[in-house]
């Protein structure tokens, strides 16, 4: 039998697809009697759609060029 | 130019006055190592007894086997270099780009395609090499005096390529680009267990009457069997002993036990039992505990080494299995730690040479001479590091590199094109800093810092990885340098394995069904940035560069320098932390977002 601490170590392997199929069995067998675990699961897959969704960090091409231009022109002044 | 200061060793340095007559130029591997002579020395005396002197092989044979191991490894200083000795030896440039392209349909003989496929399976993934090859080749008409100088070639591209690597060397000739497309090498043919070796005929010989064998019994007190095997060859034997006596037993640069250290270190991260066992032996018998040598063999970070010799331990396994991540950088941080550049030469050398003794040992068969007290059982899941992208390519699986006519075209000078470079990457690199740094003003401030270090090294980057990867591994760099400069407690190398166990979820409510309709897109960004800016760093910038920058796990753990493992305990343990941060936000009665 599995707990619900091997479920959590797979829990990543388990949503990206990665566990041999009787492992998978296994955590399937775990999740269809453990409330919590089934929790888990269902929010980190949320957790991962509302991260991958949000854009986070990202900025717009504009915020970039000036960084560009510093960088170009240090370059040609070492080379001159 | 190389990584060491090259000094004048005058017109009558007899290894360079034989290159000169041998190739009509000295190459830049030799010619970086001028601070040791005496490794010039012992390298020259293994080239010429393995390579230059005809016996059994002819010589264009053994260079096919370097070019298209060279190509496997991705090292574009040996491939060129190779090629330039195909052509000298008269091989038509039209015949050279099919051995290129595909070694296999080059119209080689059958025998000939055999001879390479089984010398790119022991170059590559020599843990998986077993008796079958070897028999099967001697089937094809090989005699054991060619399979043995096949053997030995192949060890001696695995030395050079590693060498080259080291020492920073830089291509005499037009580089040869190393086509995206390249040879499949190896008979898909499981291992046989328990086929030990040793594989090919031998001599018995008496230590008494054989010189080369009582140098072993003087300086080890006994012949070691990899040696035993190749009986047939004692003017290789005795440059093998000459090259051991000198990287090796000699210790006034870095001392025996160091060197001992690397080959233990190496060894085991080749899965070479052989080595592990007979090297832990001779630990012990210079006053290492067995289980010390255990720890330094499953893993140097947690053995009892000074912290010097825990840096260098780190520099010769990233320079012997991934050596495409491998720079100028490495060099300076061993600087760091105090090491002069004599010391530093001498741990590219016996890597070198811990990668010549693997790869002979797993051709040959060799027996261990003592119990191993640890078999390395070649798991192809397990091996994943030896052969996976980031250093022994696949090289069919490879996708072209989109940056590499860019690329190209900045490193022959065409300054302007750099910018487009910056204007691809420029998203990718931010997030990795804010990642590492956790501090968005900080990581633009980085950006440049980065990509001036992209510019500056641009000659240094090998192409054995995606321009991408490397670009972020450098982003990485400098960003836990920054890291370090503030003193900050945070680092992304601390044992994740020990805070892995036992992470139990708090927030156990249930999320709502559509949680993202609980609020605005700018609310959820908002908390996104706040939860994963207060991760701690080794799991931020896993986070973000699985998850936001969508990174593969393979270019991940590649850029970060970690194991596949190691990155998806981290991702793991840092996508539960963001779950437990949003919990609160999303289950079913929260309403709304505060930040």
């Amino acid at each position: 039998m599995i707990s619900c601490t091997d479920f959590m170590a797979e829990i990543a392997n388990y949503l990206d697809g990665e566990v041999a199929a009787d492992v998978r069995s296994q955590l399937e067998n775990h999740l269809s009697h453990c409330k919590t675990c089934q929790v888990v699961l269902d929010s980190t897959r949320k957790t991962l759609k509302i991260v991958t969704d949000s854009g986070s960090f990202d900025l717009p091409e504009a915020a970039f060029k000036p960084i560009a231009e510093r960088i170009m022109a240090r370059i040609r002044s070492a080379r001159r | 130019m190389g990584y060491f200061r090259e000094e004048e060793l005058g017109s009558s340095f007899p290894p360079f006055v034989a290159f000169l007559d041998e190739f009509g130029f000295v190459p830049h591997v030799f010619r970086a190592q001028t601070i040791l002579p005496r490794l010039i020395e012992a390298e020259a005396a293994l080239l010429s007894t393995i390579v230059l002197k005809e016996q059994a092989l002819p010589r264009i044979q053994k260079e096919y086997i370097s070019l298209t191991l060279a190509q496997a490894n991705r090292n574009t200083y040996c491939v060129t270099a190779h090629h330039q000795m195909l052509r000298l030896l008269g091989v038509p440039e039209q015949q050279l780009d099919r051995i290129f392209g595909d070694y296999a349909q080059a119209g080689l003989s059958p025998a000939d395609t055999d001879l390479l496929s089984f010398t790119l399976k022991l170059g590559t993934i020599g843990p998986f090499v077993s008796r079958d090859d070897v028999t099967g080749a001697l089937a094809h008409g090989w005699t054991d005096e060619s399979m043995l100088e096949a053997i030995l070639t192949t060890a001696l591209t695995n030395f050079l390529c590693t060498l080259s690597t080291g020492v920073g060397a830089a291509p005499e000739f037009t580089p040869r680009q190393i086509p995206a497309i390249g040879p499949s090498p190896f008979f898909a043919k499981p291992s046989s267990e328990g086929s030990s070796g040793p594989y090919l005929r031998a001599i018995e010989r008496n230590p008494a009457d054989f010189p080369p064998f009582a140098f072993f019994v003087d300086e080890f007190g006994f012949v070691p069997n990899i040696f035993r095997a190749q009986t047939l060859r004692p003017d290789i034997l005795e440059a093998e002993a000459s090259a051991i006596s000198t990287v090796l037993l000699t210790g006034d640069v870095l001392t025996r036990l160091q060197k001992e250290y690397i080959l233990l270190a190496v060894s085991a991260a080749n899965l070479n039992t052989y080595s592990v066992a007979v090297h832990g032996e001779m630990l012990r018998t210079l006053g290492v505990a067995a289980e010390d040598s255990d720890q330094i063999a499953a893993d140097h970070h947690q053995a009892r080494l000074a912290e010097a010799d825990q840096a260098l331990l780190d520099f010769a396994l990233k320079l012997a299995v991934q050596p495409s991540m491998f720079s100028r950088s490495d060099i300076e941080a061993l600087r760091s730690h105090g090491f002069i550049e004599e010391q530093i030469l001498e741990a590219v050398a016996m890597t070198s040479l811990t990668n010549f003794l693997n790869t002979l040992q797993m051709g040959l068969g060799a027996t261990p001479d003592f119990a191993p007290r640890r078999v390395f059982r070649p798991d192809p899941a397990k091996i994943a590091h030896l052969s996976a992208p980031a250093h022994r390519p696949s090289l069919a699986e490879r996708p072209v590199d989109p940056d590499a006519e860019i690329v190209a075209r900045v490193r022959n000078g065409d300054l302007d094109v750099f910018e487009e470079l910056i204007n691809r990457h420029s998203r990718r690199v931010y997030r990795t800093l804010v990642g590492i740094l956790g501090n968005e003003d900080e990581a633009r401030d980085a950006m440049q810092d980065t990509f001036l270090k992209v510019f500056q090294h641009l000659g240094d980057f090998q192409q054995r990885s995606k321009f991408s990867t490397w670009l972020v591994s450098i982003a990485g760099n400098t960003g836990l340098q920054r890291l370090r400069e503030r003193r900050h407690l945070e680092s992304l190398d601390d044992d994740v394995s020990a805070s892995e166990e036992g992470f139990r979820p708090r927030e156990v409510r249930a999320w709502a069904d559509d949680p993202e309709e609980l609020c605005s897109k700018a609310e959820i960004r908002a908390l996104v940035e706040k939860t994963v800016m207060k991760l701690p760093a080794k799991y931020r910038v896993v986070v973000v560069l699985r998850d936001l920058e969508q990174l593969s796990i393979e270019d991940t753990a590649e850029a970060l320098g970690l194991g596949i493992p190691a990155l998806k305990a981290r991702h793991l343990r840092g996508r539960l932390m963001v779950r437990e941060a949003l919990s609160p936000h999303f289950t079913g009665g929260a309403q709304g977002v505060t930040v």
